[in-house]
């Protein structure tokens, strides 16, 4: 990761110079798209189990994706949250810090901006930002508190923030079932926050944009349809992409946190203090966490948080998969994102049409991601440094000596 | 007649020729050394005839039947042992259970215990080879554990043994104490194989040598019609001189103050106990001690990367007793640690970053608060072409790199701060000899030009030849500080195995 | 609160920490062996859905355990073939494996039996319970550890099984060493490969007496998700114990325990979201006093 800037002007160069196709090809038979291939092939086997056809159903499933207006729209959708998990797990991942609880400060970021729309008068867009502010807050305090706990008394990180998930889930959800319920209502939710607080559509039907889309592109039109399908947290996310990919490039934070995920025993011994590098990412981390969180909970057209909501949906253990996929890269999370945001629109499609469970989203991104793992292995980080496996290194290091002398 | 012969020997490994038909033979019953520089190829060619690597080409016969090693278990099988320079031994078990590990007594189905340990008791006492079959291997000293590497053998019925680099972890005494016990295994009819680069050993104990160079053979000589002068001219294929110019002038102001600096460690001695020195600018102090007495955590302790229980650190005149690394850093450390790849270097990241750690939290590398990536490309490149390092691009990751071109980095990123204090550990090890001279220069560079090092090596030639004043470490305590002029190996050796000087050439039995 | 402490409880005790002990002894044998399995919550989902299958298809409860051994251990390949074989990231395959144990699980329920949720039929079998006489007669304990189902004789005694498999015989102490110095047990002929593999494939076997006594014993049912941190649960409780079998029984009792009070608190009344909360946050806190012996271990550790 650290050496992006000359591999990219490499990739530019060898553009220009005619060998584009033969590096596509040499993409096309890399261990993505055929583990992608695989993945396909097995779900294939399991649409039979489920008595379905299925070249109907990836059909049905390219059609619910990104076949039409309807499918993009919810692509897009499912893609921004995945996205931002997937852009939550890889900054710490990177950083070296195994972070598992992206659930847990999600939905207390959810809920803590849901409190403030609910509860907070005022102009909308304040409110919406004082939300944000709220959520990223809550999600940022959640994963640092795993880090807290790693450095003292020292319980692995990856474990706490793991653990943690639980408490904020049951939390939230009693949160729900007691303080916040809506008598009125007869589902397990709150009450509705008012309109004009909600993160609002891009070009939502009776906007100006949206009424202009309408007539002069047709209702049925893609732009028309994603103007009133998705709302403005496509640009937090894509604001968010950016951000990140320029603290990673540009930043002394991101040059550490790179290093100290490929190894932690160098960034300690360069002056890095390993701590306060786990703190910091950790509350980065849990931020956008709690961000995506709030915009799932206030974003139009929800308009109310209900029980279980942001946890069936998944998003959160299906973007770590999106990031691994991305290798952390954040230009590699917006590719992966969007292609498993199409498989879980897709699916839902599928599931319709052929009443099957759309569960099979899960299992042809959990094939996928065990296929990859199967052939490439994400940037490798290194023991701490502790007392040396002096075993197990020697016989690794008798050709390294040998190389010494050529 | 030959107990082992080698014919024809090739191993390649990517981009390098580890060994180049290579014919090496062993008498029955002889102690033969087999020697050469850093990267010859003596380690690869006995991991091949231990079964640990297969050869391209060429075979191997033992006892005169030609033999196909597919594991290490066959040439066990075949009545080799070797006992590697990092010990294979497992910490959390007990020296029997090492000693036994696949070829378990048992009683009923479970192991047997008892019968274990008066295995180990009755190979320990035929050889003199004192062991404690019951302690947990975790907690022993090196010295200790080679004697379990050798019953391990034993116990496999090893008639040929082969030791690799046997010496380097052992004080001179605890080395004759070594080859006492090579020679009563002589005389029971053992053959021995050593692998080793150092003169004095060979001339003391091996009837032949064989001498690699770059993968091949150079010569094969009996010792006693050949010198050392002759051996190490074969080896290197060149004079080269490792002897440094003495500093240009008098030692300066003090760039490092230890005082009473304290390591515990849970249930042990202290690592450190109690330690006080002085490294002044424009002097190399160095530090001679056997490996695992407390040197590498005085470095680490100094550098901010162990806490310590007491004792103040002055890094050129600053108190950073509390400081973190960066503070350390800050106030004019430089530090070259022991290990290059889990300490010195990310080997996963590219070269251009392994150089700009450190450098990057400061101009020119860092500008309004940001990095500029023209300029870490830059620094990283001028570091490459100053230094020498032989390196395809600085975009490459350090992994591909080999360990004298990955250590030059370390070298190059920490001398370029040039900071007034450098502490240097084990900085040749492993590294080939050209390498190591251009290091030494660096260093004696560095000195001259005003900075001070604190020289950590468990080479004494190394400390001998760069030091001006060396400091011997004994279980954590710095036991003599000496006049290198005024001293020699064998006094340092007394004094690293917590020998008195007034006793020397006395040393008492234990 | 007479009353509240009373052999009925500690019977609860014992059934909800059964499953986790299956799967914590899984745990424990794949980190001796050096392979970190997070998968086992998926490896449990698996054997509950293979378990409940087996036994509805054939009537059988015997039928239902093997289907569940079976399956179980054929997904535990995905881990072994991964980690060991093809050197991938235990970390990246177990995440994966969960999430594909969710939905593979959650796909054929609807796709096999065309329900969602929660599956439940009079024709699935259920694992009899065996009183062994006289003894279930002792008052507290005698209902709670001697009226078991066999996988729950089963687990109790594979707890002094394993401490002597993994102390006492050549191939614990082989085992041992293979995770602690794989190259040093391989240069004396013990291949880390076959003993890795041994243990994950265990540990599959382990989770799919865990899932069917889950899904036959503790109920008689498939749900979505029904595994519901057990897997994660056994992960820690090994942590706590340090790969210790005895203390691992101590870790899965103290989980249990908390299952069993909580349970009972929600019918004095406490909302079951805190009760549902209670194992995870009662975990924690043992690990937070246990925190100091595995500074520097484990996390970073397994994953070079």
């Amino acid at each position: 990761m650290m050496s992006s800037s000359s591999s990219t002007r490499e990739g530019k160069l060898a553009g220009l110079t005619g060998a584009t196709g033969r590096r596509v090809s040499q993409w096309l038979a890399g261990p993505v798209p055929t583990s992608v291939l695989i993945a396909l092939v097995i779900g294939a086997g399991f649409m039979l189990v489920a008595g379905a056809n299925p070249i109907t159903g990836y059909h049905s499933m390219l059609v619910g994706s990104l076949g039409s207006g309807q499918g993009l729209s919810t692509t897009i959708q499912r893609s921004i949250p995945l996205v931002g998990m997937a852009l939550c797990v890889a900054v710490a991942f990177r950083a070296g810090v195994l972070n598992l609880g992206a659930e847990g400060q999600m939905v207390l970021g959810g809920l803590a901006g849901a409190v403030v729309a609910l509860n907070l008068p005022g102009p909308g867009l304040l409110v919406c930002a004082v939300a944000c502010l709220a959520g990223i807050a809550a999600g940022a305090l959640w994963g640092a508190l795993s880090a807290a706990l790693q450095a003292w008394p020292g319980v692995p990180l990856l474990i706490t923030s793991l653990l943690l998930n639980y408490p904020a889930r049951y939390f939230v959800s009693w949160m729900i079932r007691f303080p916040l319920k809506d008598p009125a209502s007869s589902s397990v939710a709150t009450e509705s926050y008012r309109p004009e607080v909600q993160i609002p559509l891009l070009a939502p039907k009776g906007s100006a944009i949206g009424d202009w889309l309408a007539q002069n592109l047709g209702s049925d039109n893609p732009l028309t349809v994603i103007g009133k399908g998705v709302g403005w947290s496509l640009v937090v996310v894509i604001v968010l992409v950016a951000l990140v990919s320029f603290i990673n490039r540009r930043t002394v934070f991101g040059l550490e946190s790179g290093i100290n995920g490929l190894n932690e025993g160098f960034s300690r011994y360069s002056g890095v203090r390993v701590n306060w590098m786990t703190t910091r990412t950790m509350l980065l981390s849990g931020g956008i966490a709690g961000l995506v969180g709030v915009m799932l909970t206030i974003g139009a057209p929800t308009s109310r948080l209900i029980d279980g909501s942001l946890i069936d949906t998944n998003y959160a253990w299906t973007g770590l998969l999106v990031a691994l996929l991305a290798l952390y890269r954040p230009a590699g999370v917006v590719v992966a994102g969007v292609f498993f945001g199409a498989i879980v629109a897709g699916s839902g499609q599928m599931g319709r049409d052929l009443s099957m469970s759309p569960q099979i989203a899960a299992v042809v991104q959990g094939i996928v991601i065990v296929l990859i793992a199967f052939q490439v292995h994400p940037p490798r980080r290194r023991r701490r440094a502790g007392p040396p496996a002096e075993a197990d290194n020697s016989a690794a290091a008798v050709p390294t000596n040998q190389a010494e002398g050529a | 007649m030959l107990a082992v012969e080698m014919r024809h020997i090739t191993k390649r490994f990517p981009g390098v020729l580890a060994d180049d038909d290579v014919s090496f033979d062993v008498r029955q019953g002889e102690i033969h050394a087999l020697m050469g520089e850093n990267g010859a190829g003596k380690s690869v060619l006995m991991s091949i005839l231990s079964g640990l690597y297969r050869p391209d080409s060429g075979e191997i016969l033992v006892d005169g039947r030609p033999v196909k090693f597919a594991s290490p278990l066959d040439a066990i099988g075949a009545g080799i042992g070797m006992v590697f320079q990092s010990f294979k031994l497992f910490p959390s078990l007990t020296v029997a259970e090492n000693v036994v590990f696949r070829e378990e007594p048992t009683r009923h189905g479970l192991y047997d215990k008892r019968a274990a340990a008066a295995i180990v008791t009755q190979i320990a006492e035929r050889y003199g080879l004192a062991v404690d079959p019951a302690a947990v291997t975790g907690s022993l000293p090196v010295g200790v554990l080679q004697r379990v590497e050798i019953i391990k053998a034993l116990y496999r019925k090893a008639k040929v043994l082969i030791l690799d680099e046997p010496t380097a972890v052992l004080t001179p005494q605890e080395t004759d104490r070594l080859f006492e016990v090579l020679r009563s295994l002589q005389a029971d009819g053992h053959t021995i194989i050593l692998i080793t680069h150092k003169m004095r050993e060979v001339m003391a104990i091996s009837e032949r040598v064989t001498v690699l160079r770059d993968g091949r053979v150079v010569a094969r000589l009996n010792t006693a019609e050949t010198t050392g002068e002759e051996i190490t001219r074969l080896m290197t294929g060149r004079d080269i001189d490792l002897e440094q110019s003495p500093p240009k002038s008098a030692p300066g102001a003090p760039v490092l103050e230890v005082s009473g600096l304290t390591c515990r460690q849970a249930g042990q001695k202290p690592a450190v106990d109690n330690v006080s020195l002085t490294v002044r600018a424009g002097e190399i102090v160095g530090i001679a001690g056997v490996a695992g007495n407390g040197q590498s955590e005085l470095a680490e302790a100094i550098a901010g990367l162990r806490a310590a229980d007491a004792g103040t650190v002055r890094i050129a005149g600053t108190d950073v007793t509390a400081g973190s690394v960066k503070v350390r850093r800050a106030a004019g450390l430089s530090y070259i640690p022991e290990d290059r790849h889990a300490v010195g270097t990310a080997p996963d990241a590219d070269v251009a970053s392994n150089l700009a750690m450190g450098h990057h939290r400061r101009p020119p590398l860092l500008q309004h608060g940001l990095l500029k990536r023209a300029r870490l490309a830059d620094f990283a490149q001028r570091l490459v072409d100053r230094f020498g390092i032989k390196v395809a691009g600085t975009g490459v990751l350090a992994r591909t790199l080999s360990g004298g071109n990955l250590q030059k980095i370390v070298v190059a990123r920490e001398l370029d701060y040039a900071s007034p204090l450098l502490i240097a550990e084990q900085p040749t090890r492993g590294v080939d000899i050209g390498a190591i001279a251009a290091i030494h220069k660096e260093i004696a560079d560095y000195r001259d030009g005003g900075g001070g090092v604190l020289l950590i090596s468990a080479e004494l030639s190394e400390i001998l030849s760069l030091s001006g004043r060396i400091l011997v470490m004994f279980e954590g305590r710095i036991v003599a500080d000496l006049e290198a002029a005024a001293t020699n190996e064998a006094e340092l050796g007394l004094l690293m195995a917590g020998g008195e000087l007034a006793g020397a050439g006395k040393e008492a039995q234990s | 609160m007479s009353g509240f402490f009373d052999a009925a409880l500690v019977e609860s005790i014992v059934r909800a920490l059964i499953p986790v002990l299956f799967a914590a002894l899984g745990a424990l044998l794949c980190d001796r062996a050096g392979v970190f399995n997070i998968a086992l919550e998926g490896q449990l989902l698996i054997g509950c859905f293979g378990a409940v299958a087996g036994s509805y298809f054939t009537g059988s409860a015997v039928v239902g355990v093997i289907a569940a051994v079976l399956a179980a251990s054929v997904f535990s390949l995905i881990l072994s073939y991964g980690s060991v074989t093809r050197k991938a990231e235990p970390i990246v395959l177990g995440v994966a494996m969960n999430i594909l144990a969710v939905g593979i699980t959650s796909f054929l329920i609807d796709a096999v039996f065309h329900v969602r949720g929660v599956f439940q039929d009079p024709a699935i079998a259920g694992l009899h319970h065996f009183a062994i006489p006289g003894l279930v007669r002792i008052p507290w304990i005698g209902p709670a550890l001697f009226n078991l189902t066999i996988l729950g004789y089963l687990g109790l005694l594979l707890v002094p099984a394993t401490s002597i498999v993994l102390f006492r015989t050549p191939l614990g102490m082989r085992l041992r060493g293979v995770g602690e110095r794989p190259l040093a047990a391989e240069t004396l002929g013990v291949s880390p490969a076959s003993y890795q593999y041994g243990a994950v494939t265990a540990s599959g076997v382990l989770c799919g007496l865990a899932g069917a006594q889950l899904a036959l014993g503790n109920v008689v049912q498939f749900a979505e998700n029904m595994s519901a941190g057990r897997g994660w649960i056994a992960v820690v409780a090994v942590m706590l114990a340090k790969d210790k079998p005895y203390a691992t029984l101590g870790a899965a009792l103290l989980f249990g325990s908390t299952e069993a009070i909580g349970f009972r608190l929600q019918g004095e009344g406490l909302a079951v979201q805190i009760t549902d909360a209670a194992p995870y946050v009662v975990t924690l806190i043992a690990l937070l006093f246990a925190a100091r012996s595995f500074r520097r271990q484990r996390a970073a550790a397994t994953v070079a």
